[in-house]
């Protein structure tokens, strides 16, 4: 019975096999953590070289005052919906395959906020009066504009930040407190802290599930929220091509896409490099791609109406910029997103694709790249063709830009290494309660088959005796 | 009372009308018949308003820093012409001049998205940039759909060699890197102005001529035209009347021979400034 | 001064947890005619539903915590806004826009409903689930990976009893504790 797949795992195995992934790692890991520390000092040295100089050295100039940061905000923020999103969402659908794979989702989900939180600091021109930004009461009584889409997105990452790092910390005290019954020196100290002395005592449990469900129904209006606040950056102003009704939703299908898409390339690589080939079934890849799939269909909805509305609209600012992005200098970033983003989805329709590991890899990966250039169009070339025509220019990013951008997958690859290496990244308890479920599950299901066959071997003597 | 005190602020400070009772709103006709494109209006700006001049390499990155731009647009020949264009040059008819500063818009895209409000409508209908509050979001820059927000990409200032900066304009600031700044309606002078009728006793009226913007003064041909929209006896008040453009209409209605319209009025954004058309002899 | 009594405490391990449901309904029986249990408490590695079945209703109303933070939060986001908007007013003049500006008042409302909903959530768990405590000397580490927990607490005199009911139904570890 393939339903039941992951029945017969061993309790005390499930504590082993994760707690092993805290333990010494492959090199391959410090050779990664090293790489990414690099691309983050490279990441620094170019943030400390255009604090210094202005942020003229990064290339963007006028009409393109927005670029690659931007780009990358909206990027890292879409990477983040479908963590917790997803997380929150088959929790309250009771869809128990998520179990295994919700931890280290949620914790993509943190840390690609904690990224892309970097990138409207960078990206200011005076960095060092960032707090102005902030209400706090000052003694000139002026506050900041509530008017401007780029305060509710302050709100928003606030709001979203906090939350979903105290849904992953609640989520992962039951799993704090066996490391901590596992670990020794500093780390006994640190998960003594963070468990809080969880015991597994019933009051607890109850009051875990509880407030786990109620988190939960914050969460999932409050990630829909946050990527359409993010829209509004661009749809709240006036520009053509950014000022589209739809782009709300068509920025939380994207995000949604981006995440799981995201989460399939880090299920594979946590798959291969902990060993968790029992608990990342094909069985979890299978529906997650089946998720995706349909995902990157709204998307692909989402994206062709908006071409139509413009079309039809018949807007001539619009409708030029629309023209610009598919003949322009930025047509190859175009092609290039629905190439990656519209086309390689369909892959996934094939049953034999997603029962590949690798091949998903590949895919994950070229989809985020679709989505990636999928941002970046939509920043770029609208400022390219605007409503001035004397002021139109084409700018690609410089090396201040693309350093930094490296130096944020860096950060964020960083972060989700020691993430990884200090916490459990399989929810343990979770696993249990999933094969403890359907070993009960299976074992009814026995018994119901049971109780057929003996309603049989009834009804057939009853024949026999009627012939009789 | 404070409640009572507060529901009075608001029914004044609410008002549709943008400040209805205020005797002052700036604004600016420019006649492009008589722009020659020579760009002294250009450089009147830069000295009057401290200006960096970027140099040729920053200009190439579109880093420069005008606020008054001399836009050139070509009008292609139609038919047989006896013009002549040769590939690669510019022709020797043709062009259009569209001198394009701040339109100090009645309904400015850009200040609704200031995160910190650095960029306000005063009361005398400018939009007003304050450089010290700007955290340089750039996202009034973006917003502006005649993109005439300049951003300071760079220290400029510390590139000024020695005793130039003794020729920079005391009556404003010098800007330093990360703050946004745009054409001012040289609100410098129209403070003077205004300092000196309050002193002659009649604060709530300005001479018409009494307020010179750099650019107009510098104009050869006289093509800018500046004044209070609100005094019905400035210059530029009758030249849009004459031309029947009106304030609060996306589109001016009117019959052929008026020139009068204001660039992008289709945005609602309420530009203060008015263009008028130019009338070409195409047969020559 | 009074003197608080002794209180004896049984701690006992089973591999599964029909052992544990079991053990719990002896204990009950043993009680209805002697009643000589104060308190039962059980441990276990994951979450049982039945638990309050078991051990009779739980009430843990961290609801209302989440409800009233929430409103909480929607009335100070709301007042947040709209006293700042208040204050530019008074220092900048803004154009003819409404003093309180709804749109962007709706937003933040809708963050700030969110983000104090979340934190008083979290308080109502604390409080709830009785965290942070620090850890109980008997405490079984076994009960974090496979075994569940009972913790029966009685009278000195009574303990025999309790401890022969554990032992019967399989117990794999009893930890004797006076408070």
């Amino acid at each position: 019975m393939s339903n039941y797949s992951m029945k017969d795992i061993e309790w005390a195995k499930i504590n082993k096999d994760v707690l092993k992934s805290l333990e010494s790692p492959r090199k391959s890991f410090w050779v990664v953590l090293g790489v990414c520390l690099v691309l983050v000092l490279i990441g620094v040295a170019a943030e400390a070289y255009q604090y210094q100089e202005g942020l003229g050295v990064a290339l963007m100039n006028r009409p393109h005052f927005w670029q690659l940061y931007i780009s990358n905000f909206v990027f890292w923020i879409g990477m983040s919906h479908s963590g917790t999103l997803l997380s929150a969402i088959l929790l309250l659908t009771k869809a128990d395959w998520r179990k295994p794979i919700y931890r280290f989702a949620e914790a993509m989900t943190l840390f690609s906020i904690l990224t892309a939180a970097i990138f409207p600091v960078i990206h200011l021109g005076r960095v060092w009066d960032m707090y102005w930004v902030l209400p706090y009461p000052n003694q000139r009584t002026i506050w900041p504009n509530f008017r401007s889409p780029l305060l509710w997105d302050a709100a928003a990452i606030t709001t979203y930040a906090t939350s979903s790092a105290l849904f992953l910390y609640i989520g992962m005290i039951p799993d704090l407190a066996i490391c901590r019954d596992n670990a020794k020196g500093w780390r006994k100290k640190l998960y003594s802290a963070l468990s809080m002395g969880w015991m597994g005592r019933a009051r607890e449990w109850i009051a875990f599930r509880k407030t786990y469900v109620l988190m939960a129904c914050f969460l999932v209006p409050l990630a829909v929220s946050v990527h359409s606040i993010v829209a509004s950056d661009f749809a709240m102003s006036i520009m053509p091509d950014w000022h589209i009704t739809s782009f709300p939703p068509y920025f939380v299908a994207g995000a949604l896409y981006s995440g799981c898409a995201a989460i399939i390339t880090l299920f594979v690589l946590l798959r291969h490099v902990f060993r968790f080939e029992e608990y990342m079934t094909t069985e979890i890849m299978d529906k997650t791609a089946k998720l995706t799939f349909a995902i990157a269909m709204v998307w692909n909805y989402l994206n062709l109406s908006e071409y139509a509305s413009i079309w039809y609209s018949n807007d001539m600012f619009e409708k030029e910029v629309l023209i610009e992005k598919f003949t322009g200098p930025y047509a190859p970033i175009v092609w290039g997103m629905l190439l990656c983003a519209t086309v390689a989805p369909f892959a996934m329709a094939f049953k034999k694709v997603r029962h590949n590991m690798w091949a998903m890899f590949w895919l994950s990966l070229v989809l985020q790249l679709g989505m990636w250039l999928e941002r970046f169009q939509i920043v770029s070339p609208p400022l390219a063709s605007n409503h001035e025509p004397w002021t139109w220019a084409v700018v690609w990013p410089g090396l201040v830009q693309l350093s930094i951008t490296l130096a944020s997958f860096g950060w964020f690859t960083m972060l989700f290494l020691i993430f990884c290496k200090i916490f459990p990244s399989v929810s343990m308890y979770e696993v249990k309660e999933m094969v403890f479920h359907r070993r009960h599950a299976s074992s009814r299901a026995e018994l119901q088959d049971l109780d057929k066959v003996k309603e049989e071997m009834i009804k057939t003597e009853e024949g026999l005796h009627h012939g009789a | 009372m404070a409640l009572k005190r507060m529901i009075e602020n608001w029914s004044r400070l609410r008002k549709r009308d943008y400040y209805e009772d205020s005797p002052f709103m700036w604004g600016m006709s420019i006649d492009l018949n008589k722009c020659i494109g020579c760009g002294a209006c250009v450089t009147a700006c830069y000295a009057e308003n401290n200006l960096p001049v970027v140099g040729k390499e920053h200009y190439a990155t579109g880093h420069a820093m005008h606020w008054m731009r001399i836009e050139r647009y070509w009008e292609e020949p139609e038919g047989e012409t006896d013009i002549d264009i040769k590939d690669g040059e510019y022709p020797e008819r043709g062009a259009h001049y569209i001198p394009m500063m701040c339109q100090q818009c009645n309904h400015a895209p850009c200040e609704p998205v200031c995160p910190v409000a650095a960029t306000y409508h005063t009361t005398d209908h400018l939009n007003a940039q304050v450089y010290n509050r700007c955290v340089g979001s750039r996202y009034c820059g973006n917003n502006c759909p005649y993109k005439v927000r300049y951003f300071n990409f760079f220290d400029y200032w510390k590139d000024l060699p020695s005793p130039l900066e003794m020729q920079l304009n005391p009556d404003l600031s010098v800007r330093s890197k990360g703050v946004m700044e745009k054409c001012t309606f040289c609100v410098q002078r129209i403070r003077a102005a205004k300092d000196q009728a309050n002193d002659e006793g009649h604060p709530h009226h300005v001479e018409d001529g009494a307020v010179k913007t750099a650019c107009q003064q510098s104009c050869p041909t006289q093509a800018i035209v500046f004044g209070n929209l609100r005094d019905p006896e400035s210059e530029v008040a009758k030249q849009w009347e004459e031309h029947e453009v009106e304030l609060g209409r996306h589109e001016q209605d009117k019959s052929e021979d008026l020139r009068g319209y204001r660039v992008l009025e289709e945005l609602n954004v309420e530009p203060c400034v008015m263009y008028l058309d130019r009338v070409r002899d195409t047969e020559a | 001064m009074v003197r608080r009594r002794k209180k004896h405490l049984l701690f006992a391990t089973y591999d599964d947890f029909e052992k544990a449901r079991e053990v719990v309904g002896e204990l009950k029986v043993l009680d209805l005619k002697e009643m000589v249990i104060d308190n039962i408490e059980l441990y276990s590695p994951i979450e049982h539903p039945e638990v309050e079945e078991i051990l009779g209703d739980i009430d843990k109303p961290i609801q209302r915590f989440t409800f009233f933070g929430a409103i909480t939060g929607a009335i100070c986001a709301f007042l947040l806004v709209a006293a700042a908007a208040q204050s530019m007013f008074t220092v900048q003049p803004q154009g003819g826009k409404p003093v309180i500006p709804l749109p962007p008042d709706i937003v933040i409302t809708y963050e700030g409903t969110i983000l104090f909903g979340v934190l008083s959530t979290l308080i109502g768990f604390f409080i709830y689930a009785g965290l942070p405590k620090s850890l109980r000397k008997y405490y079984n580490e076994k009960v974090s990976e496979d075994q569940i927990g009972i913790e029966v607490q009685m009278q000195p005199q009574h303990k025999e009893k309790v401890r022969e009911v554990l032992k019967k139904c399989g117990a794999i570890e009893i930890r004797e504790v006076e408070l």
